[in-house]
């Protein structure tokens, strides 16, 4: 019962943390990492109609941390006129995707087929993004809503990863590494990530080795990226309550620490 | 209301009612998550795949080759009887060979040669020193050290062992960090759902 009564005092006491932090309207500025401001400057000094894919590789699971990185590079891309081509190449993230992607266009009066296209998911990732090198429209002949890809408007003039200057993965996993290894690593394509915190140091040794462009990762990354876009999201909302949420663990941590030695100094082990 | 937000919210409060302790509420809605992702998943597969790679071009467009695939993934379900398993090792051997084929160059360049060439930094760039030259360099010997067991861990090889683990523990505490943050992200994904859209208390 001392167990439950403790969680429950624990839980409870990061909800009020949380959710009293959220509902103070404290407006949190966020210095940008290098990844996140590389990022941003390479989307910001990309010539008008440049064509950037948009990979939604990632559960339904990750969506409150990844639908604010994904917001945040997409209002961009489409606030600087960039075509955007979006795809999935993981079944979860297919409706989500073209959820992001239809709701953002919205925003800045896009339109579906000539500004942007949804390709809908494709299985077997690895072959799909070999296949791509190739011909896009063999791997899509038919995009999400069932056209004709080849008689789409934004289509016209893209065919393969020669008319693609940067691919942008979404992911809250390892597939962003195939993007990196068979789009990079084989055709030379530009690849940058937006990222779950969770897989920011399994990315590392990606972005230090300059096979993957830029990382926005996180909720901070979100929120850094919709700083330097000076357009407020769920990022720059969620700012204060996870520096709060932080606080509070690092107060746990350390209280947990003090009950600790004293207990083995009574000789009550831990 | 909404009604896509309605449930949202509610299975949302149904989830969290977990941390209160196990119940029947919570049990329900992890049902309801497993049972739309796996529904959704299968969906999307038999159309993505059976429907749009197999049935269609086979049987509509009449392409016949794609009779080879179609047998190599029936013999997939010989594994079910005894007497036919032996079958299956048929594609499973296509299947591993070409995955690895295509795989093991890739693999090696991005995660092994890069990531050798990335290691080796000048010491002294600009005029002036690279601090994170030796600190890497370290850290790969060490690392790689502590992970070489065909000699005894004693002496100089222990020290070097012993360091690595250090190396290690930092790249772990690091990976914790950034894991904790992330579930206290997704936490707060859920309240500010909870806060803007289900309950309109912040706009």
């Amino acid at each position: 019962m001392d167990r439950l009564r403790t969680r429950w005092i624990i839980f409870s006491g990061l909800a009020i943390v949380v959710i009293v932090s959220y509902l103070i309207t404290i407006k949190f500025k966020t210095a940008p990492s290098p990844a996140t401001l590389k990022a941003y400057k390479y989307l910001d000094t990309l010539p008008e109609k440049s064509v950037v894919i948009f990979s939604f590789d990632h559960e339904a699971s990750s969506l409150p941390e990844i639908q604010p990185i994904a917001l945040a590079m997409l209002r961009h891309a489409f606030k600087n006129d960039l075509k955007i081509v979006g795809l999935s190449l993981f079944a979860e993230g297919t409706a989500i995707g073209y959820d992001l992607l239809s709701k953002t266009a919205r925003e800045y009066d896009r339109q579906y087929g000539s500004d942007y296209i949804f390709l809908g998911f494709k299985p077997q990732y690895i072959s799909a993004i070999l296949g791509m090198g190739e011909s896009i429209k063999r791997v899509f002949p038919e995009d999400y809503l069932g056209n004709m890809t080849d008689t789409m408007p934004i289509m016209l003039g893209i065919d393969s990863y020669d008319n693609i200057e940067m691919v942008v993965s979404i992911a809250d996993g390892d597939r962003t590494v195939q993007w990196v290894e068979y789009a990079g690593a084989r055709y030379n394509q530009k690849v940058m990530a937006g990222l779950t915190a969770a897989m920011i140091t399994s990315y590392d040794p990606y972005l230090s080795s300059e096979q993957l462009y830029a990382v926005v990762g996180g909720l901070r990354g979100a929120a850094e990226y919709e700083n330097l876009l000076d357009k407020r999201g769920g990022g720059s909302r969620g700012m204060l309550a996870q520096s709060a949420a932080h606080l509070y663990i690092l107060a746990l941590v350390i209280v947990g620490n003090i009950i600790y030695f004293r207990n083995r100094r009574r000789g009550g082990g831990g | 209301m909404d009604i896509g937000i309605l449930v949202a919210g509610i299975l949302t409060l149904a989830v969290f009612s977990f941390l209160y302790k196990d119940n029947p509420v919570y049990k329900a809605a992890e049902s309801w998550l497993i049972g739309l992702s796996v529904g959704y998943a299968l969906v999307i597969f038999w159309q993505t795949t059976i429907i749009d790679l197999l049935l269609v071009p086979l049987f509509s467009e009449g392409r016949l080759i794609l009779i080879i695939p179609f047998l190599l993934g029936l013999m997939m379900f010989s594994r079910f009887s005894k007497k036919t398993s032996w079958l299956s090792r048929i594609p499973i051997a296509l299947m591993i060979g070409a995955g690895a084929g295509v795989a093991i160059p890739a693999m090696l360049y991005a995660r092994t040669l890069k990531q050798m060439s990335a290691s080796v930094m000048p010491i002294i760039e600009n005029g002036s020193l690279n601090i994170e030259a030796p600190v890497v360099a370290l850290g790969v010997i060490s690392t790689l050290a502590y992970f070489y067991f065909s000699r005894e861990h004693k002496g100089v090889m222990g020290s070097t062992a012993r360091l690595g683990t250090y190396f290690l523990m930092i790249f772990f505490g690091a990976t914790f960090g950034y894991t904790v943050m992330s579930r206290m992200s997704t936490f707060i994904g859920r309240v500010d759902f909870l806060l803007t859209d289900f309950l309109h208390l912040i706009k």
